[in-house]
Formats: structure tokens, C-alpha cells, sequence
């Protein structure tokens, strides 16, 4: 059934101004990374990754884009002093993964065990990473459609509950 | 489509008419008070510190957070307060280095929808105690940005003082309010399930907000312990209003939580289409915006008020505007500003102040201690909707009722459960990997969670002045804050957490994460009490009829007569205290008794 089937006419041009003027804004580009360095860029990515892998069920970090986000975010966005912060953070987790006999699960497991109190500076990073990660993914179109299989953001004649009694 | 106002801003104001009244704010007291007056045929003036502004045109309810550049983040060189309230002490913009610095907004500071709504700090400041104080400078102030929570206060608010001793009666029962509640029921709508609790009194409902499964199942669990939770009562129209042509029935589509709130159908109430594009629809109304009143003028032999002195917020040039009645409806803590500002010799504390009260026994709801977790039933479930609604459920106070705790008056909690946009499972599961999205998926049907909102007593020592050195852009003086919770907060707040533990574990919920910590003070946004209302001139600012006990022709209308906070949510309580005072105010007129 049509979801607008029962909505007349006067409700359905009000409906018009808010919900289907929707802006039309240009998507990141690909291409060269705009604040990291292409190093840094893949470790980002990598990492990223590493927190919301692909799985049977739907695309993880990479495919969605996360660091390219997160690239222009910090470019764009951040204040100098947070710009640093990134990049030394980037490069504090890099030093544990250039260890030659380390898996890369193996450090972020480390790490995330001081997730709720991170005291070095690549403990505080993964924290910071994997929130701004998380933000990332779950409000992509992959994350609120794909992974989640969000219902909402649709007009309903009436929210399926129960009734209060 | 739905366009608000007409498109210029700055609309003439006849500087030569005498408006039977000027109306100072136009959130909802202001637009309350816009409408019932012009109802009565009499030609308002309607001053709005900040921009008209179309929220239908702004507010991009169903836009998908992926198609926003900055997913829905406002722009870089704007900043969103939020730490800075529990580190730092006001002024909060102070060497900052953003261009714009946004006093924060619920959960959802940094919206790119709040860079339109609230005050940039840098041209706002404060001083004093740490508070965060949310300011709409918009045609409609914070009702552009409200949380729809729509309750009634009930004689255990306006008589707390025969139960406990503590503070103030109102000068009104709930009798005397009783009808304009219905008033403003009917006008503007509002949804909700009648519980028949003396102590929150129903409204007149339209379709209520159903429950979810795991908020049917608290319900069920609370009435075994005596309490109540109740679909969300919300200041939305669920079922449309045949008498204004600028609002649309409610169709879930869950907007209201995202974006800062806001509804660009208006099923939300919000003051721009409730009340004053119907108000301007009688060709009584003058609507001003970019109009910042600094001073009620007076008369110096009477002392009686004769109009209002205005800065352009744009142009900077100055006015006069003349009235036969002045209306205060700037907010709590602006109105306060403005009556203390206004000194003459005829009032030498500021219009109205001859009790010294202007100012003080400020009040709101204190914040913080709340509860989450998850149903175990629901982990794993298939993909339910949840958030198709304007909120989930309210839990009714229950303490001070019968018994007596060691601490005043009560608290109730706002919550929900299930599915949102985007999980807030993401945030809260530890790890990383496979096992972490799987955790996220599988438990974000399962959630539910509560806050508290609690009566912060009216102290007289908690207040508001005038600061001697700081003044805003426009050079007006700005606020100095002496305001901090106290004892009595600190023993509810720890209730608070104690009880909502106490009802997840009842339900058998999973608890993920609890706090017993109350957020800064300022958080709720439900400033009250700073000219309160009574029948002693000594001890008040204004009578029942929000009248100046010292100017006759002077009204208050917006939170700041409220005697007492209750702990529920002042919004209503607004606008038929204001409803009755302007049906009390047009009759003075008609007899010409101001």
C-alpha cells in the first residue's frame, strides 16, 4: 500500500515543503587524501577497517569511505592543535604495528582494553579513532541501511506499538 | 509549502501609534500572549530580539545524515559548547578561537540546524557561576527547539509549601488553572494516555504515543512497585488541528530527535505557526523581529510604563515604542535582565523590584542520574521501528507523594527504547572487529534508556544581577550568575540513580551503564522563577495575573513567575498561566483599569 494512500490533499502539500526538498550536496571525491600524508592515509584506512571490518553481513570501513571522511573532517574541520593530535596519534600506533613480530589485531586489543581509561598517547588515540569511526560508519548510507536495516525516516499513518492499559 | 513570515525583516513600526501592547519575546509566552490579545481585538506589537526565520525551509527533517556535507555537523569555524560547562566558568567564549561559539543544545550540539537558533556566546556573554544557559535569539525562541515534553503541575506544585514548609505557595490553585490548560490543549494539541494522577493531571489528549515492547514491559513492571510510566506526552498534534492551516498532523517520521528537534510539518508545536501566524491572520498584530529591547521607559510622575527602547539588531539605530501595556516575555533570566536594566527615578532597582526579588528564587530541573541497558529478549530480534514517534515514554514522579524522603519534592525520568538512526550501542560497546558490529547490530533493538528531571529548589539566594563591567554587542549589560545547586539536589540526585537501577533490575533489564552525577546546572533548560508570582508585594515580583505588584501596566509572562519548578516540564504551564493573565488583561483594558 501506497504509505501517503490516506493522506488528503492539504497534508500532502504541507508534507511537500519538508520532505521532498531534499539538498543536493556533492559527495567527497576520490583522489589524493586531503590533510594526510598517502601513508598515513592507508594506515587510517587500515585501522579503520580493523574496527568495522567487512563481513557476510554488509561492507565495512573501507568500502564506506570512513577514512576519506575522516580525511576531509580533520582538513576542513579541526582546529590546528587537533590536526596535530591526529597525526602524532597516527603515527603512535604506527610505531607499535612496525614491531616486527606483531598482528595488528594483537595491538588494537591492547589498546582497547584501556578503551574507558586511556593513559599513553595511542591508547587515547584508539579511543578517539574508534569513536570518530564509529560516528562515521553508523551514519553512512551503508551503516544505517545496510548494517542496520534502519525501518525509520518514513511517513506513517500510525507508529505500530502498544497500546498503554 | 509553508512560508512563515513575509519576507522582509525589519517590517515598519509606527513610532507615532500608542499599541494597546508591546509584547517583548516571542517564544511561548510571548506567542501566547500575541494570541490572546489580538483575539480581543486589541493592536499588538510583537519584538523579537532575532531573525524571522522559515524552519520549514531550514530544517531538512528527513534528510539522511550521508547526504548533509558534514553529516549534519555545523561549519568549521563554529564551535558548540559542551565540556567547557563542567571545566570552565562563564564567560565561555572567551579566547576562543572560532568565529561563532554556540551555547549547547540538548544532545545534539554541534547540529548544523542550531548555528541558525542559538546565540553565538561571542556576542552574548555572562558571567559568574558555571551555568549553561541556552539562548534562542529566532522568531519563536526555544520553542523552535523544544523537547515537546507537554505536563500539567497539579496543587503538589502549587501547594507544595502546606506539604513540606519549604518556600512559597503560588498564588493560583490547580483550579484556577484547570481550564486554560484545556485552553491551550485544545488550540495547539497534544497527545497522550490518560492515568488519572492527582499528581500529574491529564490533558485533553489527542492519539497517543504508543509504547514499544520493552517500554510495555517497564510499564507493566512499574505498576507492580506503585509507579507510573506513561507514553510520551507530547505538545505535538497527533490527530491535526481543523483551526490552523500552518500546522500538519504528526506522521512519525522520527525527525524530532535529530537535528536539534524542530519539525518542519509543525505537528510539533512551535510558536511561529501555533500562535502567531494565526495571530497576524487578524490583522491586529505587528510582528517585529531583529528588535532588542533594552529598557521599558516609564512615566516619571506615574511610573506606570509607557513602551519599550529598542536597538536594530542589524542597523544598530535606536527607537521608541509606546504602549498602553508592556509585556515581558524574553525568557527567565532575559526578562529578569530587562526589569533590572530598567531603572528610573520612579524605580530606582529596576521596573518592578521594589520587593528585591527581581532576580532571585531562580529555579529549574536538575539533571544527570540516569540509566541504560538492554532487554535480552529483543537481542538479535529482526529490524523493528521504534522511533516512528514524537518520544517514548515519561515516568511520573513518585517520591514526596505519602511518604517523606530525606530530601524535597520529587523527580520524574524521560526514556525510551529501541532502534534509532544511528545506534548508540556504536558508542557505548567496547572492542573492535566482527564481535563489535555484530554487538552493535544485534542490541540496538534492545536498548532502553532514562534520564531524570528534577525540582531544583527555589532559594533566594540562587540568582541573577546585572554585571557592572561586561556588556554584549550592543553594549547592554550583561548577566552576572550566583546560582548553584545545594544540598537538597544532591540527596534527590542520588535517589535519582538509586531508583532508576532499582526499576531496570525490577524488569530484569541488563544495565549497560548508570550515572549518579548531576550535569552542570543550566543543562535541562527550564530556567524559572527569577520574577516570581504571590500575593505579598514584598516577597514577589507579580500578582496571579503576572501583573507588576508596583507597575499595573507591566506584565510577565513567561517562566520567570513560576514560584516553584515542579518537576515537570514548564512549557504548558507557560502558556496557560499566560492565557489567563491576558484574558485577566483585556478585560483591565476594556474597563480601562491600567
Amino acid at each position: 500500500m501506497n504509505a501517503l494512500g490516506e493522506i488528503n490533499r492539504r497534508e500532502a502539500l504541507m508534507l511537500a515543503g519538508g520532505v521532498f526538498l531534499c539538498l543536493q550536496l556533492p559527495a567527497a571525491e576520490p583522489g589524493a587524501p586531503l590533510f594526510f600524508t598517502p601513508d598515513e592515509f592507508a594506515l587510517l584506512d587500515k585501522l579503520t577497517e580493523l574496527i568495522i571490518p567487512a563481513d557476510d553481513h554488509s561492507p565495512g570501513a573501507h568500502e564506506t569511505g570512513v577514512a576519506a571522511y575522516i580525511d576531509r573532517t580533520v582538513a576542513e574541520a579541526y582546529v590546528p592543535d587537533e590536526k596535530t593530535s591526529w597525526r602524532k596519534g597516527l603515527a603512535a600506533i604506527g610505531e607499535l604495528l612496525r614491531a616486527s613480530d606483531v598482528q595488528p589485531a594483537d595491538v588494537l586489543t591492547k589498546l582497547a582494553a584501556k578503551e574507558t581509561d586511556p593513559q599513553t598517547e595511542a591508547e587515547k588515540f584508539f579511543t578517539q579513532l574508534k569513536q570518530t569511526t564509529a560516528f562515521t560508519y553508523y551514519s553512512s548510507s551503508i551503516g544505517i541501511h545496510q548494517e542496520m536495516g534502519y525501518l525509520g525516516n518514513v511517513i506513517l499513518q500510525e507508529f505500530r506499538g502498544y497500546e498503554a492499559n | 509549502m509553508l512560508l512563515q513570515f513575509p519576507a522582509a525583516n525589519n517590517p515598519d513600526v509606527d513610532l507615532k501609534t500608542t499599541y494597546d501592547a508591546v509584547i517583548v519575546g516571542s517564544g511561548a509566552g510571548g506567542g501566547m500572549a500575541a494570541h490572546v490579545l489580538t483575539a480581543h481585538g486589541l493592536k499588538v506589537l510583537l519584538l523579537e530580539a532575532g531573525k524571522a526565520q522559515d524552519t520549514s525551509k531550514i530544517l531538512h527533517s528527513m534528510q539522511w545524515p550521508y547526504d548533509h556535507p558534514r553529516r549534519g555537523k555545523m561549519p568549521p569555524e563554529y564551535h558548540a559548547l559542551t565540556n567547557e560547562y563542567s571545566i570552565r566558568k562563564p564567560p565561555y567564549a572567551e579566547n576562543s578561537p572560532y568565529k561563532s561559539v554556540q551555547s549547547y543544545v540538548q544532545g545534539w550540539g554541534g547540529s548544523d540546524y542550531s548555528k541558525t537558533l542559538v546565540v553565538n556566546e561571542k556576542e552574548h556573554p555572562y558571567t559568574g557561576t558555571r551555568y549553561a544557559w541556552v539562548r534562542s535569539r529566532a522568531v519563536g525562541g526555544k520553542t523552535n527547539i523544544w523537547g515537546r515534553l507537554a505536563l500539567r503541575l497539579s496543587d503538589y506544585d502549587f501547594k507544595a509549601k502546606e506539604r513540606d514548609g519549604f518556600g512559597e505557595n503560588w498564588p493560583v490553585s490547580y483550579a484556577d488553572i484547570e481550564p486554560y490548560y484545556d485552553k491551550v490543549d485544545l488550540y495547539l494539541g497534544i497527545s497522550g494516555h490518560p492515568e488519572n494522577l492527582p499528581y500529574l493531571p491529564d490533558s485533553k489528549f489527542q492519539r497517543p504515543v504508543k509504547l514499544n515492547y520493552a517500554e510495555m514491559h517497564l510499564r507493566e513492571t512499574l505498576k507492580g512497585m506503585g509507579r507510573v510510566l506513561t507514553p510520551y506526552r507530547a505538545g505535538v498534534t497527533t490527530d491535526g488541528l481543523k483551526h490552523n492551516k500552518y500546522r500538519s498532523r504528526c506522521y512519525g517520521r522520527g525527525a524530532c530527535s535529530r537535528h536539534v528537534g524542530g519539525c518542519d510539518i509543525h505537528a510539533a508545536f512551535d510558536s511561529p505557526t501555533g500562535l502567531i501566524r494565526p495571530a497576524m491572520d487578524t490583522g491586529n498584530l505587528t510582528l517585529r523581529p531583529n528588535s532588542t529591547v533594552y529598557e521599558v521607559t516609564v512615566d516619571k510622575d506615574t511610573g506606570k510604563a509607557t513602551g519599550v527602547s529598542v536597538i536594530d539588531t542589524e542597523t544598530r539605530k535606536n527607537y521608541e515604542v509606546k504602549a498602553r501595556t508592556v509585556l515581558l516575555a524574553a525568557s527567565t533570566l532575559e526578562s529578569a535582565r530587562l526589569m533590572l536594566l530598567s531603572k528610573s527615578s520612579a524605580h530606582p532597582n529596576g521596573i518592578g523590584n521594589s520587593s528585591g526579588h527581581v532576580g532571585h528564587n531562580f529555579c529549574e530541573h536538575v539533571m544527570g542520574p540516569s540509566v541504560a541497558g538492554f532487554m535480552k529478549d529483543l537481542v538479535g530480534k529482526p529490524r523493528t521501528l521504534d522511533d516512528g514517534r514524537p518520544g517514548g515514554f515519561y515516568v511520573a514522579r513518585f517520591r514526596n507523594l505519602d511518604k517523606r524522603s530525606d530530601f524535597l519534592r520529587g523527580y520524574g525520568y524521560e526514556g525510551g527504547s529501541g532502534t534509532t538512526m544511528t545506534p548508540g550501542a556504536a558508542y557505548d560497546t567496547p572492542g573492535f572487529g566482527e564481535e563489535y558490529k555484530k554487538h552493535v547490530r544485534d542490541y540496538a533493538g534492545a536498548t532502553i534508556s532514562m534520564g531524570a528531571f528534577g525540582e531544583v529548589l527555589a532559594r533566594y539566594e540562587n540568582a541573577v544581577g546585572i554585571d557592572p563591567h561586561v556588556k554584549d554587542a550592543f553594549g547592554i549589560p550583561v548577566l552576572r550568575f550566583g546560582y548553584q545547586f545545594g544540598e537538597n539536589e544532591r540527596k534527590m540526585a542520588a535517589d535519582m540513580a538509586v531508583s532508576a537501577r532499582e526499576m531496570f533490575e525490577a524488569a530484569k533489564f541488563e544495565i549497560v551503564s548508570s550515572s549518579d552525577k548531576m550535569l552542570t546546572e543550566g543543562w535541562s533548560i527550564h530556567e524559572m522563577g527569577t520574577a516570581r508570582m504571590g500575593n505579598d508585594p514584598k516577597t514577589s515580583v507579580v500578582n496571579q495575573f503576572q501583573q507588576s505588584h508596583d507597575v499595573p501596566n507591566l506584565l510577565v509572562v513567561d517562566g520567570s513567575t513560576h514560584v516553584s519548578a515542579s518537576c515537570q516540564n514548564p512549557t504548558w504551564t507557560i502558556m496557560a498561566l499566560c492565557w489567563r493573565s491576558c484574558d485577566h488583561l483585556a478585560e483591565l483594558l476594556k474597563k480601562g483599569e491600567v
